[in-house]
C-alpha cells in the first residue's frame, strides 16, 4: 500500500473538515411555529430522549456518516496503490525507440504512442515512496529516448510525475534507430546512483526494457546479458510505400533541362499501384501511376525485400526552386511518402584571368560558357583590393597563370605553373620530360578529359599537403592538385601550359570548362542542400556572430548564432521536410532533409532480435498494471455511505 | 333605538347559534346532579321547605311558625299542632367559565369560536329555562363577567359578551378560578371551558372549584392540530402565551412521543375528574357544536 498524492489529501483534509464540523455544529435555521403550548412537547421531546438510549448517537450518525464519507474521500485523493509486487526495490532503464518507423500509424494513433502509454503503464506501476513507511521499497527508472543517437530523458528516479513529463515530453523523429549508443549509455548510467543519490547501482543492474518496433539497424553491434533487456514490440502491420530514393540533376548539355529520379518501395506482401506526384514549389507538374512489385518474401524475414520501381521525370525550362516527390497512397508511415531536393538556379560564371599573355588559355576560357572572362596582368591583380575581393567576390574563379601573387584573397583559383605561396604547397626544383602516368577520370574536373598524351616539357615537382586531394599524376611529382586553405580552393596545375602539349588536346577545354564549372560550383554551393535526418545544417563564410533565422515543417523563426568562427550549424533536424535558413541581406538558403532510407521505411514489427547472439523475444502481452489503484472503491463507499445518510436522513423526517 | 340595538344583538347571536339550533335548543334544559338551593323561587326542586303546591312533610308545631301551614285536619283527629310542609321550587345558577387566553385563538377551526358557540348554546339553555346564569371569561385572571342573567332577554347580552371578550393573555388558572370563587354565590353548575394547557396544572384550580354547591363540568376543547400534529422537518415551536421556545426536529418516534403524551394529559384531567365526582369531555374543535350539546352533552346529563 503506497500514497501518491497524500500531502494533496492532508491539504483538502486540512480545508475540509472544520468546515463540515463547522457546518454541522453551525445551528441549524429552524422554521418558526406557533402552537398553543409548548407543555406537550417538551414533554414528548424528554420521552424521546429517555426512551431512546442512544439518542445521542443517533443524533450525530448523520454526522458520522458524513465524516466517514468525507474521509473516503481524502483518502481517494491521496491517491492509495495497492502493490501486488514484493521484492526488493529495483531499477529500470526504458529505452524508447523515437525513430521514423514509431511513427506509422497502423496502431492506435502512432506506435510512438503507444509505447509512451505502454511506459506509462509500467511507471504507474512501479513501487513509489511509501510515505508511512520506514523501508524504502521504491523502484527507479531512467528513460532514454533513440533514433540516430540516444537521448538521456530523465536520470533514475522514482518519482512518477517527472517519469510521466518525460514519457509526455518524448516526441518522434524522423531518424533511424540505432539501438547500440542507448544500450552504452544505459549500462553507464546504470553504474551512478540515481538522482536520490543512494548507492544501489553495485548490487543490483538495471533492467533495461525496450519498447521498439524491432527495427534496428545496428543490432550486431549491442551487447546485453542474457535476460538484461526485456523487448516489448510494437506495431503489427508491414504494409507501407516508401520513397527510398530521389535525386534531381540539371543536365550538363542543356542547364535548364532536369532529371528526377525516384524510387518507390513497397513493402506490403502484395502489389500496389499507386500514384506518384511530382511538384516544383507546391505547383503540381506530374503525377504517374506506377505498379509496384509485392514484397520478395525469402526464408528469412531480415532479408526481405521490398517490391522496388524506379520513375524518372524530366523537365525543362525550371529555374530553381523545391522538387518534391510523393506517393499519394495512404499507408503507415507518413515521413517517406515523400522526397525532397533543392534545385539551386544555373550558374554562370565571372573568371578573372591573370595573365602576361596567354593566347591559348584566353581562347580556351572563352570557349566556355562564362558570364564574363576578365584579363589582367599581374602587376595589375598585385595592385588590385584584396579586400574587396575576399568580401564581395566579383569574381567566381581566378586563373594564375604563371603568377606568385604576393596576397590571396579568398576565392576560387585555378593555378598554371609555379604553385602560390602560403598554400603548404612547394616546388623547390623543376623536373623535365613528365608524362601523365595516372588520373582520376572520374572526378569531375576530369570528367570527359583525356590525359593519356599529356607531355610536359618542364614542370614543378610539387610536394603536397596531406589533405590536399591528387587529381593526375606525372612520373615523380603531381600533375593536378586540389588544395583546400584559408577558404580557398586551389587547383593546382604544376606546369606552364605553353610547356606542354595540353593546347593541342581536345581534353583541355573539357578541363577548362570542368575546372570552372567546378571551382564555380564549390563557390555556389559551398554547402549541402540535400540532408539526411540527424544531420546539421552548416553554413559557412558568414561573418562572425551573424544570426540567421531557421524554418522547418512544424517550426518558423527559430533564430540561431553563427560562432565567431563563421559558420552556422543548426543541429536539430530530426524531421524530415524542407528547412530554409535566412541570413539578413541573403537570399533564403533551402534544405530538403530526406529519410530515404531502405531499412527504416521497412516498418514490419519484428518479434525477436538477435543481441549479441541470442534472441530476445517480445513480451507476449503489453504492460499491464501490476498495481491496483484504490482510489475508485474509495469514491465508491463515499457514494454509499452518501445513500445511506440520504436513507438515514428521510427515516427520521418520515412521520 | 332600542330596537335596532336588539337587532344588532341579534344578529351577533346568529354569529354563535343559528336559529336551527336554538329552536332545537329550546326543548333542553341544564340538569343539575344535585338538588341544589336558589335564591329566588324557581322551577326546580330545592332542598329547602318552602311554598309550593308539592307536600313534602309534617313537623310538630313550634311556637312562631306560620299557623297558616298548620295541618288542621291533623289537628282535628289527634288534637296536636301539626305543621304542613311544602318542597320549594328554586333556580339553577348555571355559571359558564370560558378560558380566553391567547392559545384559545390558535387551531383550525379556532378552539375560542368553538368555545364560545359552546358556551353561547349552555348559556341559552340556561336563559330559556329561565336559570341563574352567570359567565365569566379568564386568562391571567378573571377577565370579564356577566352575572346573574334570567330569562331570555338576557341573550343579547350574552352574546354580545362572548363575542367581544378577545383572546389574549396568559392563562392563570389557579388565581383565575381564586377569584372566582371567592366572588360565586349560590349553588348549581360550574362549566369549565378551556383546552386545559396550564404550566402551573390544572389540579389546584379544579379543586378550587370543587365544592358541595356545584356540579363541575370540565369541557376540554382541543383542536385538530394538538391532537394530532402534521409537522414537518426542523422547527422551532414558539409559545404563544409566554413565548417559550421549543427546538424540535419532527421524527416519526417525536409524534408518537406527543401522540401518547396529549392522550396520557387527557386521561389524566379525566381520570381526576372522575375522582372528584365532576364530569369531564373532550371535545374537537373540528367537531359541530349542534351534535355535541344535542347528543353528546345530552347522554352525560348536562341537559336534559
Amino acid at each position: 500500500m503506497e500514497w501518491l498524492t497524500p500531502l494533496t489529501a492532508l491539504y483538502a483534509a486540512a480545508a475540509t473538515l472544520p468546515v463540515l464540523l463547522l457546518l454541522y455544529f453551525l445551528k441549524l435555521k429552524r422554521r418558526e411555529q406557533i402552537i398553543s403550548s409548548t407543555l406537550l412537547w417538551k414533554r414528548a421531546v424528554q420521552d424521546l430522549q429517555v426512551n431512546a438510549p442512544f439518542q445521542k448517537i443517533r443524533r450525530n450518525i448523520l454526522l458520522l456518516l458524513q465524516l466517514l464519507m468525507l474521509l473516503a474521500i481524502l483518502l481517494a485523493l491521496a491517491g492509495p496503490i495497492l502493490s501486488l509486487t514484493t521484492g526488493p526495490s529495483r531499477r529500470f532503464v526504458l529505452l524508447i525507440d523515437r525513430s521514423a518507423s514509431m511513427s506509422a500509424n497502423d496502431i492506435e494513433s502512432t506506435r510512438l504512442d503507444a509505447a509512451k502509454k505502454q511506459a506509462s503503464t509500467f511507471v504507474e506501476s512501479l513501487r513509489g515512496k511509501a510515505f508511512f513507511s520506514l523501508r524504502d521499497e521504491s523502484d527507479q527508472v531512467m528513460i532514454i529516448a533513440f533514433d540516430d543517437h540516444a537521448k538521456v530523458m530523465c536520470n533514475f528516479t522514482s518519482d512518477k510525475h517527472q517519469l510521466h513529463s518525460t514519457i509526455e515530453a518524448i516526441t518522434a523523429g524522423d531518424g533511424g534507430s540505432a539501438l547500440a549508443e542507448a544500450i552504452v549509455v544505459a549500462q553507464a548510467f546504470a553504474q551512478s546512483p540515481g538522482t536520490e543519490g543512494n548507492n544501489r547501482s553495485a548490487e543490483t543492474p538495471a533492467q533495461l526494457i525496450l519498447f521498439s518496433d524491432g527495427r534496428i539497424r545496428d543490432v550486431d553491434q549491442i551487447v546485453v546479458g542474457s535476460g538484461e533487456l526485456i523487448f516489448n514490440c510494437i506495431g503489427k502491420s508491414p504494409q507501407n510505400i516508401a520513397i527510398t530514393a530521389m535525386q534531381a540533376r540539371r543536365s550538363y548539355e542543356d542547364p535548364d533541362e532536369i532529371s528526377v529520379f525516384a524510387t518507390i518501395a513497397n513493402y506490403d506482401t502484395e502489389e500496389t499501384t499507386c500514384d506518384v506526384q511530382l511538384s516544383i514549389n507546391d505547383n503540381v507538374q506530374a503525377i504517374r501511376a506506377v505498379t509496384i512489385p509485392p514484397q520478395e518474401t525469402s526464408n528469412t524475414a531480415v532479408t526481405a525485400q521490398p517490391g522496388k520501381v524506379s520513375i524518372d521525370f524530366s523537365l525543362s525550362g525550371v529555374d530553381a526552386g523545391v522538387l518534391e516527390v510523393r506517393q499519394l497512397q495512404p499507408d503507415s508511415l507518413a515521413c517517406d511518402d515523400a522526397a525532397w531536393a533543392i534545385l539551386s538556379p544555373p550558374r554562370k560564371l565571372t573568371v578573372l584571368l591573370v595573365t602576361a599573355g596567354n593566347i591559348v588559355l584566353e581562347s580556351a576560357l572563352k570557349a566556355c560558357p562564362l558570364a564574363g572572362l576578365e584579363l589582367c596582368s599581374p602587376d595589375e591583380f598585385d595592385s588590385m583590393d584584396f579586400g574587396t575581393i575576399s568580401v564581395e567576390q566579383p569574381y567566381d574563379v581566378i586563373v594564375l597563370d604563371n603568377h606568385i601573387p604576393t596576397q590571396l584573397p579568398k576565392c576560387r583559383y585555378l593555378v598554371f605553373g609555379h604553385p602560390p605561396k602560403g598554400i603548404d604547397v612547394s616546388a623547390p626544383e623543376q623536373l623535365e620530360n613528365q608524362v601523365i602516368v595516372d588520373w582520376r577520370p572520374r572526378h569531375p574536373v576530369l570528367k570527359y578529359v583525356n590525359l593519356m598524351n599529356l607531355f610536359a616539357a618542364k614542370c614543378f615537382k610539387m610536394t603536397l599537403p596531406r589533405d590536399s586531394e591528387t587529381l593526375a599524376e606525372f612520373g615523380q611529382s603531381p600533375a593536378l592538385a586540389l588544395v583546400r586553405r584559408k577558404g580557398s580552393i586551389f587547383l593546382l596545375a604544376g606546369f606552364d601550359i605553353l610547356q606542354t602539349n595540353w593546347p593541342f588536346e581536345p581534353g583541355f577545354i573539357l578541363f577548362c570548362y570542368n575546372a570552372t564549372a567546378f571551382l564555380g560550383m564549390q563557390a555556389g554551393q559551398d554547402q549541402e542542400t540535400n540532408l539526411r535526418v540527424g544531420q546539421p545544417i552548416i553554413v559557412e563564410g558568414l561573418a562572425a556572430e551573424t544570426v540567421a533565422e531557421v524554418s522547418g515543417p512544424g517550426f518558423s523563426g527559430n533564430e540561431i548564432k553563427a560562432n565567431a568562427a563563421g559558420p552556422i550549424r543548426f543541429p536539430g533536424i530530426d524531421k524530415v521536410g524542407v528547412y530554409g535558413l535566412k541570413v539578413p541581406d541573403q537570399p533564403l538558403r533551402l534544405f530538403a532533409v530526406n529519410l530515404l532510407d531502405l531499412q527504416e521505411s521497412n516498418i514490419e514489427p519484428m518479434r525477436e532480435i538477435i543481441l549479441s547472439g541470442q534472441a530476445v523475444q517480445a513480451q507476449d502481452n503489453p504492460i499491464s498494471r501490476s498495481n491496483l489503484p484504490l482510489w475508485p472503491f474509495l469514491v465508491g463507499i463515499a457514494l454509499v455511505l452518501a445513500l445511506l445518510e440520504w436513507l438515514i436522513y428521510n427515516s427520521k423526517v418520515r412521520i | 333605538m332600542n330596537r335596532t340595538k336588539t337587532d344588532a344583538y341579534r344578529r351577533r347571536l346568529k354569529d354563535l347559534l343559528d336559529p336551527d339550533f336554538m329552536a332545537r335548543l329550546d326543548s333542553l334544559d341544564v340538569l343539575s346532579h344535585k338538588i341544589l338551593q336558589g335564591k329566588l323561587q324557581g322551577e326546580r326542586r330545592s332542598k329547602r321547605r318552602g311554598q309550593s303546591v308539592e307536600f313534602a312533610d309534617h313537623r310538630p308545631y313550634v311556637a312562631g311558625d306560620d299557623l297558616r301551614f298548620v295541618d288542621w285536619n291533623i289537628y282535628g283527629r289527634l288534637e296536636q299542632l301539626f305543621l304542613k310542609l311544602f318542597l320549594e321550587e328554586q333556580d339553577l345558577t348555571v355559571h359558564i367559565l370560558i378560558d380566553v387566553s391567547a392559545s384559545m385563538s390558535l387551531g383550525e377551526p379556532a378552539k375560542e369560536l368553538f368555545i364560545k358557540k359552546l358556551a353561547a348554546a349552555l348559556g341559552y339553555v340556561s336563559l330559556v329555562n329561565n336559570n341563574r346564569l352567570t359567565i365569566s371569561s379568564f386568562s391571567d385572571g378573571v377577565k370579564g363577567q356577566l352575572k346573574n342573567m334570567r330569562g331570555r332577554s338576557y341573550i343579547g347580552a350574552m352574546a354580545e359578551f362572548l363575542l367581544t371578550s378577545g383572546c389574549e393573555g396568559t392563562s392563570h388558572f389557579d388565581s383565575s378560578c381564586r377569584q372566582l370563587v371567592a366572588g360565586r354565590i349560590g349553588s348549581g353548575v360550574m362549566i369549565v371551558l378551556s383546552d386545559f394547557f396550564f404550566k402551573e396544572g390544572v389540579d389546584s384550580g379544579l379543586r378550587r372549584l370543587i365544592s358541595r354547591q356545584y356540579d363541575l363540568y370540565v369541557i376540554q376543547v382541543l383542536s385538530p392540530e394538538e391532537l394530532a400534529p402534521e409537522l414537518t422537518g426542523d422547527l422551532k415551536l414558539v409559545d404563544i402565551e409566554d413565548a417559550d421556545s421549543a427546538e424540535i426536529t419532527i421524527s416519526g418516534a417525536l409524534l408518537k412521543y406527543y401522540k401518547r403524551n396529549i392522550t396520557a394529559y387527557c386521561n389524566e384531567l379525566k381520570e381526576f375528574c372522575a375522582h372528584r365526582g365532576a364530569a369531564y369531555v373532550l371535545a374537537n374543535s373540528a367537531d359541530s357544536v349542534e351534535s355535541l350539546t344535542l347528543n353528546y352533552l345530552r347522554r352525560i346529563r348536562l341537559l336534559r
